[in-house]
């Protein structure tokens, strides 16, 4: 069958899956542990998704920052060929040189060069602390870059010492700011936002009003509510978990 | 929360199900392995429970029963329970295989033959489910699992399907939506039938009927241009009219190999229903039936070469009687005239005079003479034949008859879609 044989894959667009991972001193032991956990677990996941979506296919970048900067890769990978080498924590929080990073990065001459085009890319951010640097200059140039506008942005607080405001004004909204207060926690958000920006973002959009970045949101928060030491959006974190039981968490 | 194995779960019915094994999970929720009654079903339980409304729904849609054997429809329903709920379906057979898997070359059809039976089964699902009332709402590659080898064709993902006029509140993909549910309309069964002709173009086609020039110029395809590429500013990639979004080489292979090697009749059937004309007028797209009639009569110039002896269209109405394989003419001037269909007789074609995808028929040759083709009745009652002087001769199932002009063909009750249908040999 002639004609059948030589049919090829759909030209599929690239939907690239940022991870922001702070490195910083106080994110070593456990937590940091936790995060390289996590992302090797998640990406397998990705993998399938991207293998059976005729959407698009998804590629995955990550940038480390503590007192510099550093991308795992120079360009981003399939899940599927991305060696996730563990990162370590030490050093301050450059999230601001990190913002001027991914702008620079957030172009067709940098990332963003896949021939079929592209959707927007999902970023997610983890951060324990708040930055040591000038973020809001940073962050204010990657406010302006077009492709961070329509990206989906969720960001990870771990902990009570994570800088919420600053989360916040990253994602835009307090809603797409999901603290943790465990390790499993930790893991399982990382897990859920990985795999729900995934899904939702490497899909053409559904028809009507709702963005994927607001479905992100929602899909995360509704995972959240059944995740022990998760917790979205607004609600002041901790407040109603016992101190012992906190530390012990953490322990 | 998520189910274990062992778990079981309350149906309204009163028993219960128990849980073996995840089977996959997708944005709305996960698919267990369960054993009913003895029995392996498969159990949909949603992450999140959906609204009362849509449990209601479900609930309808479990008493209503299934429009066809095409669809994978909910059995039962389960209780409220364990912070959500689901419902029990059959489980689909492991060698059908995603409409995506296709669309990615992962999977292929065996035969242009399976192809057509596909888009056919497809269209007569839609048409029973418009038929009892409701349209599909979230239809898109996912929904659909094809087995390669003949066409066959399950449905998937029922839980949406609601009456007409009313909401899933589950939006489908936008490339795969009517430019005005892309706007935010609602969905109904002219939508659903815009979604028809999208998922058609891409069964024969392999690559999407807007996504051409224009679409691959877009450098990150947000929202917004989504609703624009997909809805206010979709436009046909082969529109006659507007040659901006032409198919891209090196891109949009599969069409650009295809389009030219299909009957003009399935073209220009596209060309109308991707018009601006019909884009801004739902209600006058074409219905299930008209898709039936286009692909029935598509599959009459589907021949099998006498040469190569691969699939090849003919067209006659271009005017074009060579095989796309080989490049060899083929004479087609034998045919089976039934109504205004003219089925062209080659050694090896089957012959589908219904719509249920089953050959009533099949091309051969006489054993002792390869040049006298023959029909043999692959049906399970007689046909009945009068000859140019005036006699009649029985053909018995499995028999076989001659093609020789102006033999005329009474299927009597042998067609189950088509009783009484006729036919005349013309060679």
């Amino acid at each position: 069958m002639g004609l059948l044989d030589e049919t090829v894959s759909v030209p599929r667009r690239t939907m690239t899956i940022f991870f922001l991972i702070d490195t910083s001193g106080s994110m070593e032991g456990n937590k940091i542990g936790a995060v390289n956990d996590a992302v090797v677990n998640v990406l397998p996941m990705i993998s399938e998704i991207s293998d059976t979506n005729p959407d698009a296919e998804i590629k995955v970048a990550a940038l480390e920052f503590s007192s510099g900067t550093t991308w795992l890769y120079d360009e981003p990978k399939l899940a599927s060929d991305f060696v996730w080498q563990d990162v370590v924590a030490g050093g301050l929080t450059s999230l601001g040189q990190a913002c001027q990073d991914l702008s620079a990065k957030l172009s067709r001459s940098g990332f963003m060069k896949s021939a079929s085009g592209s959707f927007a890319p999902a970023i997610i951010l983890l951060s324990d602390g708040g930055p040591t640097d000038d973020y809001q200059s940073g962050l204010r140039k990657l406010k302006d870059n077009n492709w961070f506008k329509a990206a989906i942005k969720i960001a990870i607080a771990i902990g009570d010492d994570a800088d919420k405001d600053v989360l916040k004004d990253f994602t835009g909204s307090s809603e797409a700011v999901i603290t943790v207060h465990n390790i499993e926690a930790l893991k399982q958000i990382i897990r859920v936002v990985a795999v729900t920006s995934s899904q939702i973002g490497s899909k053409s959009s559904t028809a009507g009003d709702t963005t994927k970045q607001d479905q992100v949101i929602k899909d995360v928060q509704d995972a959240t509510k059944n995740i022990d030491g998760a917790e979205g959006g607004d609600s002041t974190s901790a407040n109603n978990v016992d101190s012992s039981q906190y530390i012990d968490d953490w322990g | 929360m998520e189910l274990k194995p062992n778990d079981n779960v309350t149906l309204t019915i009163g028993t219960s199900a128990k849980v073996i094994k995840e089977l996959g999970r997708g944005g709305q929720g996960i698919v267990y392995l369960v054993e009913l009654a003895g029995q392996q079903m498969a159990l949909k339980w949603y992450h999140n429970p959906p609204s009362d409304a849509f449990y209601k729904n479900l609930e309808h849609n479990v008493n209503a029963k299934a429009p066809s054997d095409a669809f994978i429809w909910p059995e039962y329903l389960t209780e409220k329970q364990k912070g959500s709920y689901g419902y029990i379906m059959r489980l689909r057979p492991n060698d059908y295989f995603e409409f995506g898997n296709y669309l990615l070359a992962k999977k292929s059809f065996k035969s242009f033959d399976a192809m057509l039976a596909a888009a056919m089964k497809i269209c007569d699902g839609f048409m029973k489910l418009h038929l009892h009332g409701y349209s599909y709402q979230d239809l898109n590659d996912g929904n659909f699992f094809i087995r390669p080898t003949d066409g066959d064709v399950l449905i998937c993902d029922n839980d949406n399907v609601m009456p007409q006029g009313e909401m899933s509140g589950i939006m489908g993909k936008a490339r795969y939506m009517a430019p005005e549910i892309v706007a935010g309309g609602r969905p109904d069964k002219y939508s659903d039938r815009f979604s028809l002709s999208v998922i058609l173009f891409m069964l024969f086609f392999a690559n999407h009927p807007f996504e051409g020039a224009k679409v691959v110029a877009c450098p990150c395809m947000t929202e917004a241009f989504e609703k624009k590429f997909y809805g206010s500013e979709a436009l046909f990639i082969y529109d006659p009219t507007d040659k901006s979004n032409l198919p891209v080489r090196g891109v949009h292979q599969n069409v650009i190999r295809r389009w030219p090697a299909f009957p003009s009749l399935l073209k220009e059937t596209f060309i109308e229903e991707f018009s601006a004309d019909k884009l801004k007028n739902p209600n006058k797209r074409i219905i299930e039936q008209g898709w039936q009639k286009i692909i029935t009569q598509v599959r009459d110039e589907l021949v099998v070469c006498p040469h190569c002896h691969e699939e090849t269209f003919l067209d006659l109405k271009a005017g074009s009687h060579s095989c796309i394989n080989c490049g060899k003419d083929i004479d087609s001037t034998k045919q089976l005239k039934m109504n205004t269909r003219s089925m062209i007789l080659t050694p090896g074609t089957k012959l589908y005079i219904d719509n249920d995808n089953v050959p009533d028929g099949e091309v051969g040759v006489f054993p002792k003479d390869n040049k006298l083709m023959i029909i043999r009745n692959l049906t399970s009652a007689a046909w009945h034949v009068d000859t140019p002087s005036g006699k009649v001769k029985v053909v018995e199932p499995n028999d076989f008859m001659p093609v020789l002009n102006g033999l005329k063909i009474s299927f009597g009750s042998s067609i189950k879609g088509a009783p009484g249908a006729k036919g005349e040999i013309i060679a």
